[in-house]
């Protein structure tokens, strides 16, 4: 268990987190980040309940396999004026909700469980809905919360939609 | 082919470099595709690494045939319709995995690894059943199943060429990514599936022969993973060319890396480095500058790939106006493994519905197909027209070869092919 001023400190940050990427302010977004952190959505495989591979693995194919740098390089990408696809601008909206905060294995680090739902439309009617289920890694740098880990397991095994523009 | 417009399917003016728009909106043409191209032609199924030991298994589709494959007990592999002969529910659920069997969720009727009924739940009530034969009810085959290099490919078809004729001399240039190391390749983990809101067409000749967006649609992706924008590629001598063969398309030039370069791995660019001898002695000297030079490729109907960045896929066609596409990552078997890895997250970086470049290209596939949705809009024609005299002869490379990666050559030959498919009652006709 946490206290309540724990809770309300993490779920002050997660919402917080939220609005960056809904007003697309990414390099504020990856100050969020610990210089070590892995951010990481799987590809989900539709597999049997018996296959003991299960739904993904570190080995296979991921929406996200990222450190810093790779997310930097795609900050890159979002913020260049040629992302055509980018313009008029998607509207972004990171929900977050379910907030379960305990303490992780390392001392002054934080396991966060949430679930988010991800909505984008674009254009004139584009529209894309993502589920997912979030494990985070939190620690605390210079006194401030920071994200060291991220795990976004997506309830999708066919994506329903044509990219990934965003970021959970 | 009624309601079927003769002139539509004569693609009349793709000569002279125009295409009728129809042929990515009517539900008609699209029906006749399902028919005269999914059901007749080869389609990619697997690579055979998918499938490593017997009981081996993939749930993937054919046009819009629902296809188990599987890894027999003799090593050999079948591909059967994934329906139960008794109501025609699906028989196995799973995208992938390992089983010893298939028992249908409605019934309880059970299949063996190659396709047979092997049981009946209430078997007492069917074998008082004078017409009930076992040996009538298994799984559907398809008609025809082969291997090139690793390459899984079925055909609904018993008349369809055999695979080598089908690829004929597009097989030479397969070699390039399939057959420059003598381990061979595989499919490294995984896969991807997104769905697009655009005609399957309209992606398959983008990777047959869309050197043109590379540099302008992509500017960011480059941006992202280079530093800087795509060059120019259409210089007057540029080394570089468009060729196809039976409708199956290459466009390359000869910079040896520039699609691999994308990545933004060091460990890919060592490889591709210390093999450069190794690619030259088993493709000779031209064909290893391929290996992951700015190229892409579209093998006829709906399965593409790109050198270098080594991500393959199939479009899925899900009605005319839908496209589901599933992705994976080819790497050559006996690379290290740190190699390999870097191949899978770099096509992800780069070509996945989360990579730098594939997020530009969607919007443009489904607006693209969107637009035809006007009456007035649907009669315009488009512009297919760039190239017109670039065909030349080439003392190393067979089938149509074209000068200069910047053309229209295999958008117009991957049209052709699939007009000729569309009108022809046989694949002798086709062949003409
Ligand atoms: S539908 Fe498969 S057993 Fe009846
Ligand atoms: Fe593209």
């Amino acid at each position: 268990m946490t206290t309540m001023e724990t809770y309300w400190e993490v779920q002050t940050f997660l919402a917080y987190e939220a609005r960056l990427l809904d007003e697309e302010r990414y390099t504020e977004w990856l100050g969020l980040f610990t210089e070590d952190a892995h951010y990481w959505v799987p590809g989900v495989e539709n597999r049997g309940r018996s296959d003991p591979n299960g739904p993904y693995a570190p080995s296979r194919m991921a929406y996200f396999d990222d450190t810093l740098e790779d997310l930097r390089r795609r900050v890159v990408r979002f913020t260049a004026p040629t992302a055509w696809a980018e313009d008029p601008a998607t509207r972004h909206l990171h929900v977050v909700s379910n907030i379960e905060v305990e303490r992780a294995e390392t001392p002054g680090e934080l396991l966060v469980r949430s679930v988010i739902v991800n909505y984008r439309g674009q254009g004139d009617i584009d529209a894309a809905t993502l589920y997912g289920r979030r494990e985070d890694i939190l620690r605390r740098v210079s006194g401030e919360l920071r994200i060291a880990r991220r795990l976004v397991l997506l309830r999708h095994a066919v994506l329903p939609a044509k990219n990934i523009n965003t970021f959970f | 082919m009624s309601g079927m417009n003769d002139e539509l399917l004569a693609l009349s003016g793709l000569d002279d470099g125009w295409l009728d728009r129809r042929v990515f909106w009517d539900r008609d043409v699209y029906e006749l595709e399902l028919e005269r191209i999914f059901a007749r032609c080869w389609l990619f199924v697997a690579h055979e690494s998918q499938l490593p030991k017997p009981g081996a298994f993939i749930t993937t589709w054919m046009g819009e045939d629902n296809v188990l494959v599987v890894r027999r007990r003799d090593g050999s592999i079948g591909a059967y319709l994934n329906s139960c002969p008794h109501r025609g529910n699906r028989v196995c659920t799973a995208e992938v995995g390992t089983a010893r069997g298939f028992v249908c969720n409605y019934h309880g009727w059970s299949f063996g690894l190659d396709g047979g009924l092997t049981g009946v739940h209430e078997s007492a009530a069917f074998g008082r059943e004078p017409g009930f034969d076992r040996s009538r009810l298994g799984l559907t085959p398809v008609a025809q199943l082969d291997t090139y290099k690793g390459l899984v490919f079925a055909t609904f078809d018993p008349g369809a060429p055999p695979l080598r004729d089908y690829l004929g001399d597009f097989a030479f240039y397969l070699d390039v990514i399939l057959d420059n190391d003598e381990g061979g390749t595989e499919f490294a983990g995984g896969s991807i599936k997104s769905v697009l809101g655009c005609n399957w067409k309209i992606a398959a000749e983008n990777f047959a022969g869309d050197a043109l967006h590379a540099g302008w649609t992509h500017a960011s992706g480059a941006e992202a993973m280079l530093g800087r924008g795509v060059p120019d590629l259409g210089a007057e001598d540029a080394e570089s060319y468009h060729v196809n063969a039976n409708g199956h398309c290459w466009e390359f030039n000869l910079d040896g890396v520039g699609n691999a370069a994308t990545l933004g791995d060091p460990r890919v660019m060592a490889y591709l480095r210390d093999h450069e001898k190794r690619f030259a002695e088993r493709l000779g000297a031209l064909r290893a500058r391929m290996v992951g030079s700015i190229s892409s490729v579209n093998v006829f109907p709906n399965f593409s790939f790109l050198p270098g960045q080594n991500t393959f896929r199939t479009w899925q066609p899900k009605g005319p106006h839908r496209t589901e596409l599933h992705t994976w990552v080819l790497v050559n078997r006996n690379a290290p493994q740190d190699v390999k890895d870097a191949w899978r997250k770099g096509a992800m970086m780069t070509f996945s519905p989360s990579g730098v470049f594939e997020m530009d290209d969607g919007e443009n596939w489904e607006l693209a197909t969107r637009s035809n949705a006007g009456v007035v809009t649907r009669k315009q024609r488009l512009y297919y027209g760039l190239g017109s005299g670039t065909a030349i002869e080439h003392p190393e490379l067979p089938g149509n070869v074209h000068r200069g990666q910047i053309n229209d050559a295999n958008q117009r030959a991957f049209y052709r092919r699939w007009s000729q498919l569309l009108r022809a009652r046989t694949w002798d006709e086709a062949a003409s």
